[in-house]
This record gives C-alpha cells, structure tokens and sequence, in this order.
C-alpha cells in the first residue's frame, strides 16, 4: 500500500468514523440492550413466562372471548402470534367479508391479549421500557421516514467506516494486536485500544452493520429501484415471488355448521411435529367454506438454525391441504432473510450468545469513543491553532458527556418503572423519564468540559443506581433475586443479574481508574481541559 | 497522527466529484449490477443478494473511489459501467415483454 492510498483511506475513515460517532454509539449502546428486550418486558410488568409456554394456549377460548367482544368472527381473516417471549399474544382481526355481518364484525382489529385472564392491551397502553430501548436503537422516536433513514445510513457508513479501518490497519494487523501500552501517553493507549478491540469485534461489527442497513433500510433503499424495473410497482407480485405464499382461498359466502377446531388442528400439528415450536395461526374466511386454517412452526433451536414448517388444513374438512416439514431445508430465498435476521436479534443460542453479543457491542461502543478521543489528543499539539485545540476539546468533553449519560439514565429508567407500575401514558412518561435526566447530565457534563470527571461520576452514577435496580424490584414486587433463579422466572433473574453484573464491572473500573499524570507538560500550560482517564492495573 | 494534507484532495470541486461518485455513482452501479444479474439468473435469489449484497459492493465501491486522482473521472467510469448494466436490463426487459 502507497503512502497516497494509506493517507486517503485513513482520512475517510477519520471522516466517516467521526460523522457517525455519535449516532452510532447510541444505536450499538441501545442495541446491547435490546438483545435483552423481552426479558426488560417481563421484568418490568412481572409477568415472566417460561421459553416452553409460548404458543401454547387454548385457541378456542381466545377464539370465543374475541367473537364476544368484536362480534361474528365469521368471514373474518384471524392471525394469532406471540412474536415475543411474553405474556401478550398479537391478534388481528380483518373486516367480515360478509356483506350483511354487523357493523362491529365489519371493523378491523389490532390487539394485545393477554394469555392469563385475557386483559387487552393497545400498543400505546401495553408501551414499556424494553421496546423504548429497542426502539431507540434504531431511532424510531425521530419521525418516520427520518429516524429510520438515519440509523440505516448510519449502518451503511459504520460498514464504510470499518472496512476503511481495518485496510489502514492491515499491515500492523498482527503485531499491534498484541501491543498495550497503558502506561504511555493517552493518544497511544486510545490506539492500542481501538485497534485491538476493533480488530477483536471486526467479524460481529461487519455482521451488524451489514444486517442492520438491510433490516432498516434495506427495502426502501435497495428493493425499491428492482421492484420498479423487474415488477412495474407490483408490490403482490413481488412479494409472492420473494416470500413463499400459500395459494389465496376465496370467501364462499356459505357459511359452515361445524367446522374443524382449532384446538385439534394445533394438537395434531404438535402430535406430528413433536420438535417444533408453533410460531403462528392463520386463519382465512373464518366459518365460511372457504376456511382455511394454516399452523407454522420453527424448528427448535438445538435442531436447526433455520426452517418454517407450514400445515395449511381445509376448515370444512379437517383435510391437510399443505404441508411442509420444519426440518426441511427452507431454500436459499428465505434462508438468506432469515439468517440476516437471526444474526442481527442474536436468538439463535439463548443467553449464551446474547451475554457474548452484548459484551461485543459493549466493546464497540469503546471503539467508538476511543476513536473520538484519538482524533482530539492527535489534535491537541503545539503546532495547533488555538482555538481549533479548544473547539476539539468541546467536541470531545460533548460526546463524552452524551454517551457515557447514557449509563446512569438507562439505570434511572429501570428504576423508575419499577416504582412508577401504574401510568396513564406509558409511552410519555418513558419518554420523560429518559430523555429529560440525558439531556441534563448532557448538558452539565459537557459545562464541566473535564472528561475525567465526567467518566468517573457518570460510571459511579450508574453504578449506583444500577445495584439499586435489583433492590427497588425486589422491594416493589418481592421477587428477590435469588428467589427468580429457575425456569418460569428467568426473565426476572436475567435483568436483575444483568444490573448487578454491570454495576460491579463499572465499579471495578471506577476504582482503577486514575487521573493520567504524565500528560506531556506543555499541553497543561495552553489550558488545556484535563484529558481522559487511563485505566491502569 | 492526523492524515497528511499532502495527499488529501484540497480543491472543492474535486472534493465534490469524490463524494458524489462515491455514494450516487457507487449506488447506481450496485443497483443496476444487480438488476441486470436478476434479468439473467434466478430473480428471486438475486434479489435476496442484492439486499445485502449491496450494501457491501456499494460501500467497496465507494473505498475504491477516493483512490481516484481526478473525481470526475470517477464519475465518467461509473455512469459508463452502470450504463451497460442499464443496457442490459432495458434489453432483457424488452425481450420477456414484462
């Protein structure tokens, strides 16, 4: 590699790095988290549910409470899900195609049914603080189409960014994996950091920025020009070739006397699939001869990494009108989408890959913010303009401040749910709860312009509050952590632990953390704010 | 140490052409590659590619374009590749009628 290219890449990747750093290190801060969403979910409303009962309920009652509070199913098209591992089920309910159905049947439904005494829930209602952090990763809060087209060119760039870092580095690849110099001067041990830790996470970094463009913009950005050109703007057709559609069943208008129960189709499903988990129930022209009730399942998890069974029944009948086994090899068509999607959620390996996932992410938020400082401390030279010096040094102490606040106002949060059950809005009251004390600790950290400070108090902060987090659960609810420590309350015991665990590490990091000494002299005399911490064992 | 100057592009205008080729030109050679590809292969699977796919030759493209030492040659070689991958797919739509 010539001189030119190295120096060329090298500022791309200063450039785009630095554009995106902050964006970035909210997306892959929040992600982490978001690994643990479902647990965050049950934590927060207490209502933990074994791996093993989803999908397993009695689909005739919730078939009999939902004609009784929407009216005849009949003509209806019904979806069942139970998308995440909690207690809500997501149903919806298309109008009765049936031109003389009531008006209320004629009305189409979207809800949240809780499984145990079928409380409902709209998703303003049932809002919480685990699909806030979810949703945040991929700033859903900024206005669609913006906030998504944000995060997604953010992946895109995070793509551009680490394949320029990991050419500039290339030739050094090896030696300076192993090189770390704490005790040198700070610009050295932010390089060694970023380097090593970057090369470290490069296949996961490579993995979620690829996978996070696609799943966030890559319809839009990618699909739209194809779906112009090859399908003239056909969006069926289209989705029919890509996604594996069952063959569509016409409304009759003849209504059945007896129909197949659902009840017996699920068991005869779960009786020739014995290793399969039952993702979804479609059922087509509900009580019309045209009824048609399709049972999906995946694989489980230690069989297959991928697979969609499919049982499509004739609802007259009871007759297996298609079938596909969830073991089969699904084709590279869904095979290729759905392995982007398996990647990206982490929810191919349980808590195991979700613990290694988030201590990567954890790592790359690192890469991130050592990235920042080396680009200011190799700045930060005599040679310098002033007032450049001084600038940097803002956008410094300003990024440090915006993402280490992140720490201690997400544990807030945790509390603060806890202690808060009952809102009236969910969805604002989280809101409050977040972005108010960010800003505010943005604000007065970034003031203090001293990132040693601002690291030290922001990690003790959320340190802090983190261990209080498991206590103020305990305290509300009386699920102590060592009570939740088995199979039906995992959930409860994965997001206290995971606090505790955090809290440790932060303190543990806290109380080696030092004041770096041997700054060079003549940067002290130009005023320069007091740099960042090195953490030296 | 920050990248030297020496070898940066200082002009505006030459700026300019970079970042354009790099992300417009970089984008339209992806997505009329794949399109082209999908005329010839089995267009659902090429699709599927091209979703992730291209993000990664866009972006390899666009690493590849700030080694240029003139921008708008860059931008020449771009409209001329993705204009015989245009080609190709207004041929082949044009043969299949769709």
């Amino acid at each position: 590699m010539t001189n030119r290219i190295y120096n060329i890449l090298f500022h791309t990747h200063t450039v785009s790095g630095l554009v995106i750093s902050v964006a970035l290190y909210v997306i892959f801060f929040a992600g982490s988290m978001s690994f643990f969403r479902d647990d965050i979910v049950a934590w927060q409303r207490n209502e933990p549910i074994g791996e093993a009962t989803v999908m397993t309920y009695d689909f005739e009652r919730i078939l009999d409470t939902l004609e009784a509070r929407y009216g005849d199913l009949y003509g209806r098209n019904i979806s069942i899900r139970q998308v995440y591992q909690e207690r809500n089920l997501m149903i919806s309910l298309k109008p009765s195609q049936d031109s003389l159905a009531s008006e209320k049947a004629k009305k189409a439904v979207f809800t949240y049914l809780d499984t145990q005494g079928f409380d409902e829930n709209t998703y303003l209602s049932g809002y919480n603080l685990g699909e806030f952090l979810y949703r945040l990763h991929f700033f859903a809060q900024i206005p669609y189409p913006y906030g998504y087209l944000l995060s997604g060119f953010v992946a895109f760039f995070f793509l551009f960014a680490i394949i320029t870092g990991i050419i500039v580095h290339w030739k050094k690849i090896i030696p300076n994996f192993y090189l770390f110099r704490p005790g040198a001067k700070l610009k050295t041990l932010w390089t060694d950091a970023h380097t090593a830790l970057g090369v470290i996470g490069l296949p996961f970094q490579f993995v979620f920025a690829v996978s996070g463009a696609v799943l966030i913009i890559g319809s839009i950005v990618m699909m739209a020009p194809a779906s112009a050109i090859l399908y003239k703007n056909d969006r069926i057709a289209m989705r029919d070739e890509l996604t594996k559609q069952l063959p569509h069943v016409e409304f009759t208008n003849e209504r059945l006397e007896t129909y197949a129960r659902v009840n017996d189709l699920v068991n005869s499903v779960r009786m020739i699939w014995g290793n399969a988990l039952l993702s979804k129930i479609e059922i087509d022209n509900y009580a019309d001869v045209g009824m048609r009730v399709t049972v999906m399942s995946q694989p489980l998890q230690h069989d297959r990494l991928l697979g969609m069974g499919r049982m499509a029944f004739d609802g007259a009948t009871g007759e297996v009108l298609h079938e596909e086994h969830p073991q089969d090899a699904p084709g590279y068509v869904f095979g290729a989408d759905r392995v982007l999607r398996k990647l990206h959620f982490g929810d191919f390996g349980g808590y195991g890959i979700r613990i290694i996932y988030f201590a990567l992410g954890m790592a790359t938020c690192f890469v991130i913010l050592s990235g920042v400082l080396i680009w200011v401390e190799a700045r930060d030279k005599k040679n310098v303009e002033p007032w450049k010096r001084k600038s940097n040094a803002w956008i410094a102490s300003i990024f440090i401040a915006i993402a280490l606040s992140m720490y201690p106002v997400t544990a807030m949060a945790f509390a603060a749910v806890k202690l808060f059950p009952e809102v009236d809005q969910p969805m604002s009251f989280i809101y409050k709860i977040y972005f108010f004390p960010w800003l505010v600790f943005s604000i007065l950290f970034s003031l203090k312009k001293d990132n040693y400070f601002a690291t030290r108090y922001l990690l003790i902060t959320g340190s802090i509050i983190g261990f209080i987090v498991p206590i103020v659960n305990g305290l509300v609810t009386g699920q102590w952590i060592w009570k939740t420590l088995h199979p039906e309350q995992l959930q409860l015991f994965v997001v206290d632990m995971f606090w505790l665990s955090t809290s440790l590490v932060t303190l543990f990091v806290v109380l080696k953390m030092k004041r770096e000494k041997n700054t060079i002299k003549t940067t002290k005399a130009t005023n320069r704010p007091i740099s960042m911490t090195s953490i030296t064992s | 140490m920050p990248a030297n100057k020496k070898y940066l592009t200082k002009s505006f205008h030459q700026r300019f052409a970079k970042i354009t080729a790099a992300f417009l030109g970089g984008y339209l050679i992806t997505v009329t590659f794949f399109i082209a590809l999908a005329t010839w292969l089995d267009q659902a699977a090429t699709l599927v590619t091209m979703i992730f796919g291209g993000f990664i030759l866009w972006s390899a493209i666009m690493v590849c374009t700030f080694l240029f030492r003139n921008g708008w040659v860059a931008w020449l070689i771009y409209l001329a590749i993705s204009g015989v991958f245009g080609a190709v797919i207004f041929l082949s739509t044009m043969n299949t009628g769709t």
